[in-house]
């Protein structure tokens, strides 16, 4: 990485570290009530506490009309302080910002709440059914930042947005089918928790609002500000330091307009940093239910699939209207399945919103399908590799949207990673033990996935770069780096067209007066589209080169080329000149070049048929697992990744993102999990929520990274490995055990009961056998 | 000073448990009391068949000690398997004990050795048994001016082996599910055994042993079959609980194999030396 030096010396400055002259401290009061009108906030008290400079509620804001009071990157639905009423545990109803933290926690004791409990649904059965509790009266307000989305909301229900797939004739499809299964997967909330969590530092004096804030998302931040503050994007200034991990988390607005606004009052700047225990209520990854039935020809292949999921997208919309949508397309799976029925729904429950996760929908997809190609195998009594190289997508082929998909990997994939790990069928499971020092039997076995991952799109980066006249490069980028190693890539690749070392290159940190336009740093997508619009900006300063060397060289522009990082007469190394002497001699001061990337797509709102990614990615995994068969307790002894990245820009970074991948799908696949009891939170701090730690990391971990020179595009590997991990751990689970567990986590006290069962039902066969 | 604050007074030492009670609001109270830097509390030493952990010893010193390595193999083993090494850094022996959390290694550890508490307060020194010391749910023998001085382990008479099986269900840097710490000495020209000792952690309130089941092996040949039964018994008294460790059910069928599992491993380390 280029920043390593900074990083191992501790020098990288984070969003915590701004100071500003004058900065203030920010506390946030949270709801202890799942769904409640707030009958009285009565903040008068922590007003007088002296060190408190500005006190707000939800309804001091409502009052100041000045302000939109609701935001949300898709619908204008959570307040930026509660009014009215609450809906989750954690809701920010008060915000208090004094000279310093602890005062500013002491007056939070101050502020008197009463609320009137309502109600509450926390899962998506309860929020449907007739007579819930509504948890937003009104009708959802949509904004324009994705103006590609046509949503399909239930004004007046608890349905946040239903996305529709329709391909094929379904019920020919069923009635072609030899054999139809019909399978239930459950997958529980998660948390992201990036060790950095929300933080931000917000000024809006004046008529201008400057932000440091640890986000993905610096242009929708600023539009959203904008929008909220009522100003013009250019009097807001996102400015964007690196992040400690974003995961999805940070991928929407949440904290930072209650830290504007707090400085809009205030009239100082305002530091607001969540703990631990509020990253926890802030955002999670999505819980779901899919009910999957899939219909199958004879041979194995898939003919037909019907999907209901049902998305938790908790008590604000965040991105759940539109993550729906790939989770729901991504049901289909990497299969050309001609006739496919998928219905999404992301529903309004009383938890904390569910939002952007690592995976974006398709790790929940993905649990299912994997999970359910293996209990399909086993019913037909087909291996589980030949099952999934029989249904596999083939270049050419189609996707579940209708779309040709180009460029697959899939099969590769697979069997590369099946190879590493020895995959045979006949003997699938080893039991080793018990040995003399007290431990029991264990089981070995191993297990297989593939997947297959859209990025975000429609999707525009735009990136500048300026050509110094000591040949050295800036490149002005809003990507955003938080740990990934975007910046690293994005000067590997700048370096590489301007034709400089790395070392001449300099990324720019995010500062949205200063760098252009990016949609998002999320979507696995940086590196394809930002990489593009560098690359394009290099290029067209490239152009000038040649442009004005030939003027100096008195050549036509024609006869003039660039020739290892020079300009010069085609056919005549001597008469050559450096970057730096054009610019020099031709007094241009410095060379500026623009690049854009757009890729176009979107799919039909009645149909979902059209173009969902402007290309896919592709990952497998195989696992090994032992399995302690008197406890329950699983170890992953040996773990290979394999993702298609199609050009690698750098090795090293590129399996630390696989292994980042598969530390998150291990703690997913055996222990993580959000547990509520009543929309309370039982488990929100690190001691009660687990973590992958580096002990429960595989044994072996392998990482096949693949590439296709001949083609050479970029394809993203930030999430792509993530989704293999669950099903492909589950799978080897089974194997070893014959306990096959559809409800995320797979736990030990799961296994053992499962274990139980299957030996009672065993030994009550094997009686029922003497007595016949 | 705790006299004069009483209830809303809290002893720190490490802080490891008492921060993420201030951050999750159990408790509030108004003066904290760091005893952090008297002096000689850190302190490990051995003398008259006793190893002495002084209280504000941290779990990492007890790892390392070489001291506490060749006296009681076990409770340094114990020691190093608690969280990780950030936390063993700063969390103290003392505090461990005080804080009686039912999910803690080192009480099950202390229970099997026959370990006292040593605390003092305003009205003098007093040394409590650890089988008397761990009342409930955080909830200890100590008053509420006393304070834990150190913590005193006989040095198991020769010939005797001990272990200490941490069994988690999630993370390796968990708490345990079940802890289970048994030590047995066989005598020395045979395979009789003339002491066993077993005790179980993090299965319910307080660490649980059971003497007359301990006996059940004495003068015999440990099998497997005999630790069968003794785990079993345990099973059937522990009133296990439920935490999103583990259910009630499953902590039982756990106490069933980690008994199992703690004596035949103390059995392979008594065999194994002899």
């Amino acid at each position: 990485m280029i920043d390593a030096r900074e990083r191992v010396t501790g020098r990288v400055p984070y969003t915590i570290n701004v100071e500003m002259p004058g900065m203030l401290h920010a506390k946030l009061l949270r709801s202890e009530m799942a769904h409640a009108r707030l009958t009285r906030v009565d903040a008068s008290r922590a007003r007088e506490l002296p060190g408190v400079v500005a006190v707000l509620t939800g309804e001091d804001i409502v009052a100041m009309g000045s302000i939109q009071p609701r935001f949300g990157p898709v619908l204008r639905d959570q307040p930026i302080l509660a009014y009215g009423k609450v809906r989750f545990v954690g809701e920010p109803v008060a915000a208090v910002a004094a000279v310093n933290a602890d005062i500013a926690a002491e007056a939070l004791d101050l502020i008197e709440v009463d609320y009137e409990e309502l109600p509450a649904v926390f899962d998506a059965d309860a929020a449907l059914a007739d007579g819930a509790p509504v948890i937003h009266e009104e009708p959802p307000h949509p904004g324009p930042t994705f103006a590609d989305i046509i949503l399909h909301t239930g004004a007046g229900s608890n349905m946040c947005n239903h996305f529709k797939l329709r391909r094929g004739d379904i019920d020919a499809g069923f009635a072609e089918a030899v054999h139809i299964f019909e399978d239930e997967f459950t997958s529980p909330a998660v948390q992201h928790v990036p060790l950095e969590t929300h933080a931000c530092v917000a000024s809006h004096e004046g008529d201008r609002i400057v932000i440091h804030a640890a986000t993905q998302i610096p242009y929708i931040l600023r539009s959203q500000l904008a929008e909220v503050f009522r100003l013009p994007q250019s009097s807001v200034r996102v400015i964007v330091p690196t992040l400690g991990g974003g995961y999805g988390a940070k991928c929407y607005p949440n904290i930072e307009p209650i830290a504007t606004a707090l400085s809009m009052v205030a009239r100082r700047p305002v530091r607001l940093v969540l703990s631990r225990e509020e990253e926890f209520v802030t955002i999670t990854k999505h819980a779901v239910r899919i009910r999957m039935k899939t219909g199958l020809r004879a041979d194995g292949t898939i003919v037909a699939r019907k999907v209901e999921a049902h998305f938790n997208t908790g008590a604000y919309a965040d991105i759940g209207p539109r993550l729906i949508k790939n989770g729901g397309y991504g049901t289909g799976g990497p299969t050309d399945i001609p006739n496919v029925w998928i219905d999404s729904y992301a529903v309004y429950t009383n938890l904390p919103p569910a939002g952007a996760f690592r995976g974006y929908g398709i790790s929940q997809a993905a649990w299912a399908y994997e999970t359910q190609a293996d209990m399909m195998a086993e019913r037909l009594g087909m291996d589980p590799l030949d099952f999934r190289m029989r249904n596999l997508l083939e270049t050419g082929q189609r996707f579940a949207t209708g779309e040709v998909v180009d460029d697959c990997h899939f099969k590769e994939l697979l069997t590369t990673v099946a190879d590493k790990i020895g995959w045979d069928a006949s003997a699938p499971t080893r039991v080793i033990g018990p040995d003399n020092n007290g431990s029991g039997r264990k089981a070995v076995a191993k297990g297989i996935s593939c997947i297959i991952k859209g990025t975000v799109t429609p999707s525009t980066s735009t990136a500048n770069a300026k050509l110094n006249d000591d040949g050295s490069l800036n490149v002005l980028t809003s990507s955003v780096e938080m740990g990934q190693g975007i910046h690293t890539a994005m000067a590997t690749l700048a370096a590489e067209e301007m034709g400089v070392p790395i070392e001449r290159v300099t990324i720019s940190q995010v500062d949205t007066d200063v760098t252009p336009y990016d949609q998002q740093t999320s979507s696995s997508r940086s590196a394809q589209a930002m990489g593009a619009a560098v690359v394009g900006a290099v290029r067209e300063i490239k152009e000038q080169l040649v442009q004005r060397g030939a003027e100096l060289l008195e050549a036509a522009e024609s006869d003039v080329e660039m020739v290892d990082g020079k300009v010069q007469v085609r056919g005549a190394p001597s008469k050559a000149l450096t970057p730096s002497e054009v610019i020099r001699g031709t007094r241009a001061g410095n060379l500026l070049g623009r690049g854009t990337f757009q890729a176009h797509g979107g799919l039909d709102p009645e149909t979902g048929q059209g173009l969902a990614s402007v290309h896919w990615h592709q990952a497998a995994g195989a696992a090994v697992v032992e399995v302690d068969l008197d406890t329950g307790h699983v170890k992953v002894l040996r773990y290979e990744a394999a993702v298609y990245s199609g050009r690698t820009i750098n090795d090293v970074q590129a399996e630390l993102q696989t292994e980042g991948n598969v530390a998150f799908g291990l703690g997913q696949a055996l222990f993580e999990e959000l547990l509520y009891d009543n929309g309370q939170l039982q488990n929100g701090n690190l001691g009660d929520y687990m973590v992958a730690s580096m002990e429960d990391m595989p044994t072996e971990l392998g990482f096949n990274i693949l590439e296709n020179p001949e083609r050479g595009e970029i394809h993203g590997i930030g999430e792509t490995s993530l989704p293999p991990v669950m099903p492909a751990i589950a799978n080897a689970i089974y194997r070893a055990t014959g306990v096959r567990v559809t409800d995320l986590p797979v736990t030990p006290e799961k296994l053992l009961r499962g274990m139980q069962e299957n030996a009672a039902a065993a030994k009550q066969a094997i009686e029922a056998e003497l007595v016949a | 000073m705790l006299d004069e604050h009483g209830d809303e007074a809290k002893v720190v030492a490490g802080s490891t448990a008492l921060t993420i009670m201030l951050r999750n609001r159990l408790i509030d109270p108004s003066v904290l009391v760091s005893i952090g830097r008297l002096p000689g509390l850190a302190d490990i030493s051995a003398d008259d068949g006793h190893l002495t952990l002084g209280s504000l010893a941290t779990h990492r010193d007890v790892e390392l000690n070489p001291i506490a390595r060749e006296r009681i193999p076990v409770l340094a083993n114990t020691f190093h398997k608690v969280a990780n090494v950030r936390v063993r850094n700063v969390a103290t022996v003392g505090g461990v004990v005080a804080e009686a959390d039912y999910a803690s290694d080192p009480p099950a550890v202390f229970l099997a050795l026959d370990a006292e508490i040593e605390a003092e307060g305003p009205n003098g020194k007093r040394s409590i048994p650890a089988s008397e010391f761990f009342l409930s749910f955080y909830t200890t023998a100590l008053a509420q001016n006393e304070i834990v001085t150190a913590v005193r382990v006989p040095v198991p008479q020769p010939g005797t082996r001990a272990v200490y099986e941490k069994f988690v269900t999630r993370s390796s840097e968990d708490r345990p599910c079940v802890g289970v710490a048994a030590s047995m000495r066989l005598s020395a020209d045979s395979d009789i055994t003339e002491d066993v000792r077993v005790a179980v952690g993090a299965a319910s309130e307080t660490p649980q042993r059971y003497p007359d089941l301990e006996k059940m092996a004495v003068g015999k040949s440990m099998t497997e079959d005999l630790a069968r039964s003794i785990a079993e018994g345990y099973a059937e008294r522990i009133d296990t609980l439920d935490d999103m460790r583990g259910s009630a059910w499953y902590r039982t069928e756990m106490v069933k194999v980690w008994v199992r599992r703690a004596l035949m491993h103390a059995l392979a380390d008594a065999r194994a030396q002899a």
